[in-house]
């Protein structure tokens, strides 16, 4: 794909300000720091010191042609131009992504340095609520072992209830959905997991050496069993927005949405919560899980 | 003036249109500034029409492509001149704030910026990553064990986004839990996140009331609706449910050995009775603490307060009474 007029245009101004601010650089640098060729930043470079102001040939850039030969940038005159602030959508959109990672308990330090320099020059341009409180307890432990490649041992608490102790290799803390989890190789599962940093209750470094290297194919490859199908009044409607690969359709009063199940306990805890407004389950085993659920639950609420 | 290209001829619109003391009318921005043909000698009136339209068209998305990049284009009029609009850039307004980003600072906003990959965001991220990279330090590329994945989202919130910094009305359709699908006509005060979910706040012209609205229920596009900066945003956005519930009331619930670790960990535990262990938990939505609850699957139950205990019987009867095929 040709590279965009505006991205071009985004980056010359960044090699301007660049050079402006760090003096005379060479275009091997530049070419690194904007992820470019050489060849691109000598065209940039190129296009800056022909641009021109109106009317006349009079050219508000200028760099030195000595210098030019040897590959290096080096500006004698800016009379004009220095990079455009981000835009509302631009902003939103990195301060946006830091604060959720913040939230979530996954933002590195530096990440939060980055967040208050931006907060002060652009006054806030979203407001992100919610937290997970994940403490320094969890954390501080798993950067550790990840920094030092030790394995650490965890209690985990799945999404089901059910506490473990697992050993396993860490290798990053990952963002996904507002909520932070931690990459790693689970040995008693001999396989690539996904844990969720506020369902981690203990974390302690052992001092072994991981043995599993990051995959980049691991994540959520949970495969549902099912797809179903829920026919629930609007007030219900918040309980199964979430749902995984949702879709829903309005229907009058009730909305119809369709999502994939991978365990049906765990979808139906979830329905379970606006049982008042469900209408209809399919298919008959989600149904069957639902029922088995309620029954415990009067079983020992009444 | 062939063969400057369009990056080039948005680079000289900017100089010509920061360097101005006073303004740029249409005509002078076509014969001036170099990229744009000037109106040909001695043409024929067709030909000029055609290139009068032909430059029109260009500038016109020129310009709405540096208003999205951040450029901040002034409309100016002037009396004098009767009704011809003039266009500046004010080069201080325009100008990214020196931020003096460290290697590692830098590194974070390309991690943060993967959130928003092959979602609505995406290109804005990209882009905001090359305009801080200009501020920044060079220095050996830093590694985090760090890692945001794309988040869902839709076109949807990033029109909402530049309403709210234009100020501008917008109107979609939208199902609401209380009052179904319909029509809501909405002045944009401030988007949310929380937990990867996106809101917008917003006065409903209808409702004349303020009002939060998930962007996920919104069906179909974003329409603006009216001129830019249509309403003033109030110093004090009410966050309504969203906001962190500070009134907080107690609850005791019974656990069955082995069972309710999260309600474990925020509870205090308040002794045993019968093989149940007794913890007291504070919350700060009844529905939220139901609802645990009935996932527990009978490893939980709720010994006070009454309402909530019965909240949970009702929701199980009702569950019995589902239908399926």
């Amino acid at each position: 794909m040709p590279e965009q007029a505006t991205d071009r245009l985004v980056r010359m101004l960044g090699i301007l300000t660049y050079v402006e601010r760090h003096g005379d650089t060479p275009f091997a640098e530049l070419a690194e720091h904007f992820g470019v060729s050489v060849a691109q930043v000598r065209g940039d470079i190129n296009a800056l010191w022909v641009a021109s102001e109106p009317g006349d040939s009079w050219a508000p850039i200028d760099f030195s042609p000595e210098l030019y030969d040897e590959d290096i940038a080096s500006l004698t005159l800016n009379d004009a131009l220095t990079q455009v602030r981000l835009s509302p959508r631009e902003a939103v959109a990195v301060v946006g992504a830091l604060s959720t990672m913040g939230a979530a308990g996954a933002l590195p330090e530096a990440g939060a340095q980055v967040l208050a320099k931006l907060r002060e020059a652009l006054e806030e341009p979203v407001t992100v609520v919610g937290e997970d409180h994940i403490g320094d307890e969890i954390r501080e432990p798993l950067l550790e072992a990840i920094r030092r490649y030790r394995r650490v041992e965890l209690e985990y608490v799945d999404a089901l209830d059910r506490r473990s102790t697992r050993v396993v290799d860490p290798h990053r803390l990952v963002v996904i959905d507002g909520h932070a989890y931690l990459e790693c190789f689970c040995r008693r599962a001999q396989d690539y997991r996904v844990l969720r940093l506020d369902r981690i209750a203990t974390a302690t470094v052992l001092e072994g050496a991981i043995e599993h290297p990051p995959t980049d194919t691991a994540g959520f490859s949970l495969t549902p069993a099912f797809r179903a199908t829920v026919v629930v009044g609007r007030a219900g409607r918040f309980a199964i927005e979430d749902m995984p690969g949702v879709a829903i359709e309005d229907a009058d009063d009730a909305v119809v949405a369709t999502f994939d199940v991978v365990d049906p306990a765990w979808a139906a805890g979830r329905l379970l919560s606006v049982a008042p407004h469900l209408r209809s389950v399919e298919p008959r085993r989600l149904a069957d899980a639902l029922r088995r659920q309620a029954t415990a639950v009067l079983d020992v609420q009444r | 003036m062939a063969g400057v290209g369009k990056s080039q001829r948005l680079l000289n619109l900017i100089i010509g249109l920061s360097s101005t003391r006073h303004r740029l009318t249409r005509d002078q921005i076509r014969d001036t500034i170099e990229g744009y043909d000037p109106l040909p000698y001695g043409a024929s009136d067709e030909d000029r029409a055609k290139a009068e339209a032909s430059f029109e068209r260009m500038f016109e998305r020129d310009k709405k492509e540096l208003r999205e990049l951040g450029v901040p284009i002034e409309t100016v009029e002037d009396p004098v001149h009767g009704d011809e609009i003039g266009y500046r850039i004010r080069p201080a307004e325009a100008a990214m704030p020196a931020l003096d980003l460290t290697a590692a600072e830098l590194a974070v906003v390309s991690i943060a910026a993967d959130y928003w990959r092959g979602a609505v965001l995406g290109g804005d991220a990209h882009q905001a990553v090359m305009k801080l990279a200009s501020s920044a330090e060079h220095g050996p590329r830093v590694e985090l064990p760090f890692a945001a994945l794309p988040a869902v989202s839709s076109e949807a919130f990033g029109v909402l986004v530049e309403a709210v910094a234009d100020r501008q009305t917008v109107r979609f359709e939208y199902s609401s839990v209380s009052s179904g699908a319909g029509t809501r006509t909405v002045d944009p005060w401030r988007v949310v996140l929380r937990a990867g979910v996106a809101y917008v706040i917003g006065f409903d012209r209808d409702r004349e009331a303020p009002r939060t609205f998930r962007v996920q229920r919104i069906g179909g596009a974003v329409r603006t609706v009216g001129a830019p900066g249509a309403f003033t945003v109030p110093a004090d956005i009410p966050l309504g449910a969203l906001a962190e519930s500070e009134d907080l009331h107690e609850a005791r619930v019974a656990l069955r050995p082995e069972s309710g670790h999260a309600l474990r960990r925020r509870g205090d535990a308040a002794g045993v009775d019968d093989g149940w262990e007794l913890y007291d938990v504070t919350y700060a939505h009844g529905d939220a603490l139901v609802a645990e609850v009935l996932a527990l699957a009978g490893g939980a139950r709720i010994v006070a307060p009454k309402a909530l205990a019965d909240a949970v019987v009702k929701a199980a009867s009702a569950a019995l009474e589902v239908e399926s095929a």
